[in-house]
């Protein structure tokens, strides 16, 4: 029977309770944001105790769907002051659904004193002083774990790094990948930092003996599941080596950049010289020299079948990072205007060694290249930056408190961002409905609440001219089918294949109608969807959110970007109007 | 006419090849003239803009990208 973790960590204390009646059936980013909106006080303080940390695996997660693996993490965002819900694709989301935990709910905070590391098993939970992993890279404590709790077929692990220590607006809470790497991010929105508040430093999940995943209907399950495969499998995106597979994320490096909307230093322009360089195409042709074989990726998690987690491989061979995620290779390159692979990588390392979100490091480092504090194109520098970061040097504070943050350190105007939060990879004033759906996200700037880049830029689910103004409506679509994906337990992927190949969208509702034992149609997402944006936007709202911080900065008004010189010119009505 | 083409994510070994057009000449004329399968390109981007339709004219000196089917994010 599925059950609620509540850990108080007031008193150090761990109960399980019965899934309250009003929440059956609700898991991930569903389940998340009605926690959230049901338990936290909307005016409190994100780092204090009122606060919570939800985790909810989504509702397939744990079964053999596959792509399935994914894990939302809810709270109160300390970088936005808004509901937020990160997610990511990890065996911990796996086993915490196959542990028959619908959610842990962190609550309280300790009353200083040190760091706590929680083990959460068949056989019960346990608190244990974190002392030993304090300070340290995740790579160490990581191995630490590994080799006291048992190997990564057992354990998975959720874990802070120094950033999360310190309470950094930045900082992201870090999931173990199938080789037990510490790669895989609830990035965005800071919650390492409410983690951290919560005087937790890893959270270990041994799933043996674990009840697994009751299935109300099977047949019907299985019937779904295939579908949703056979779709995977077939989209020339998700398929086997297809795109996602070999070049990863990062390929639309040079898709974005050809069509003139890939942010370069700092938003001042949409295209950058060093594209072709950093490229997922780049990476794969790069890795070939090095190591003298073709390297296709692979799963972050058990369970995927789309495969696009990347490495990057040193000259002699032996691997540098995992993995270079195309916002992650923009934020730490284009962004800072940065065109070699070999030090993005070393960033993208140290920002998985001290527990940072990628994005928001990108944007603040770009922010203080602007700034003046050293100059766009500077890899060596930036990767000094981000070693203050890790040391928690006043300077390095500044930073990992965000790039809003760092552009009123350095008196900066252009801070691309919304609610807090800066934008990721995808330039506003080029791509219009990706720019509606930062604007209205209840997340703040976040183009995985509403992918509307699919039918933009990519060709998928139609094809809409991006430069044309009028988005309210599919800007609106996709955060409701977004919601709805986000509380599956699948990965956002999917959606290449499922919009594109009906029976893909078939064969997700009849898994989750075989888990549930619901009686979902089509239409069900949709409405799904809705009610969890609206929760979500009833949390803001509560918390003193209104339509004029629905809104994309100022600069973006008037300076004309290169080479469309477009300016961000959708009226304010039109914003309101995407959600109403 | 003169223009340039960029082959990404697996449509070819080749990059930024310049091609020789005739004035006048259209998106499938190129096509014709570097003897790609059209199934293989999903995507084409004209001086950065997306274009569908396979008719439309070409202009001297435009930079164009071609694409497989791609995504991400």
């Amino acid at each position: 029977m599925e059950r609620f973790l509540r850990i108080d960590m007031t008193g150090k204390t761990a109960a399980f309770e019965p899934v309250p009646d009003r929440y059956k059936g609700r898991a991930g980013r569903w389940l998340t944001s009605s926690i959230i909106h049901d338990e936290v006080p909307p005016d409190c303080h994100p780092l204090g105790p009122r606060n919570k940390l939800v985790f909810s695996p989504g509702i397939v997660a744990g079964t053999a769907a596959p792509t399935s693996s994914r894990i939302s993490v809810g709270g109160k965002s300390p970088l936005t002051g808004t509901i937020k819900e990160s997610n990511a694709g990890t065996g911990w989301g796996r086993r915490l659904a196959r542990l028959g935990i619908r959610a842990i709910i962190v609550e309280g905070e300790p009353s200083g004193g040190p760091l706590w590391l929680i083990r959460v098993g068949a056989d019960g939970v346990k608190f244990e002083p974190a002392d030993p992993w304090v300070g340290k890279r995740l790579s160490e404590v990581y191995a630490d774990l590994y080799k006291r709790y048992g190997d990564k077929d057992r354990i998975d692990i959720c874990a802070i790094g120094v950033a999360g220590e310190h309470r950094m607006a930045a900082a992201g809470i870090c999931f173990s990948d199938q080789e037990g790497r510490p790669s895989r991010y609830s990035g965005r929105g800071g919650l390492g930092a409410v983690m951290g508040s919560k005087g937790i430093k890893a959270i270990v999940l041994d799933d043996t003996n674990a009840p697994g995943v009751t299935l109300a209907d099977k047949d019907l399950f299985d019937t779904g599941r295939k579908k949703l495969t056979e779709a995977l499998t077939s989209h020339d995106i998700t398929k086997p080596k297809g795109a996602l597979n070999t070049y990863g994320t990062a390929v639309l490096v040079n898709i974005i950049n050809e069509a003139g909307a890939l942010p370069t230093r700092n938003f001042r322009e949409g295209r950058f010289e060093g594209a072709e360089r950093i490229a997922g195409e780049a990476i794969f042709a790069g890795n070939k020299e090095r190591t003298g074989e073709e390297i296709y990726n692979h799963a972050c998690s058990p369970g995927c079948i789309i495969g696009c987690s990347n490495t990057w491989h040193r000259p002699d061979g032996s691997e540098h990072t995992s993995c270079i995620e195309y916002e992650s290779d923009w934020a730490l390159g284009a962004n800072c205007g940065i065109d070699d692979l070999d030090r993005i990588a070393e960033m993208n390392l140290l920002c998985n060694e001290y527990g940072l979100d990628t994005i928001e490091i990108g944007g603040a480092i770009a922010v203080a290249m602007d700034g003046g504090l050293i100059p766009f194109g500077d890899g060596a520098g930036a990767i000094k930056l981000i070693h203050e970061i890790g040391e928690a040097t006043p300077l390095g504070r500044i930073l990992g408190a965000g790039a809003l943050t760092t552009g009123k350190a350095f008196g900066v105007e252009r801070v691309p961002h919304v609610k807090g939060q800066n934008m990721p990879a995808y330039e506003p004033r080029a791509i219009k409905g990706i720019g509606m759906t930062y604007a209205v996200s209840t997340m703040g700037a976040d183009h995985t609440s509403g992918y509307t880049i699919a039918p933009e830029i990519l060709g998928v689910s139609g094809k809409l001219d991006p430069l044309n103004p009028d988005k309210a409506e599919v800007a609106r679509n996709f955060q409701y089918a977004t919601a709805f994906l986000d509380s599956t337990g699948h990965c956002l992927f999917i959606a290449f294949a499922i919009l594109d190949i009906a029976s893909g969208f078939e064969g997700v509702i009849e898994e989750c109608n075989g888990v549930l034992g619901t009686d979902w149609k089509l239409d069900d997402a949709a409405r799904i969807g809705k009610e969890i944006i609206d929760i979500e936007r009833d949390f803001n709202r509560r918390a003193g959110f209104t339509e004029l911080d629905d809104r994309l900065p100022e600069f973006m008004t008037r300076e004309k970007l290169p080479p469309h010189d477009a300016v961000w010119d959708i009226p304010a009505e039109e914003i309101d109007e995407v959600l109403g | 006419m003169r223009v340039t083409v960029r082959f990404y994510a697996g449509l070819g070994d080749r990059r930024a090849a310049e091609v020789e057009l005739p004035a006048g000449a259209r998106l499938a004329d190129l096509f014709s003239s570097l003897g790609l399968d059209e199934r293989e390109v999903h995507l084409v981007i004209v001086d950065g803009r997306i274009v569908h339709d396979r008719d439309v004219f070409l202009s001297d000196r435009a930079r164009i990208a071609l694409f497989p089917p791609v995504g991400g994010g």
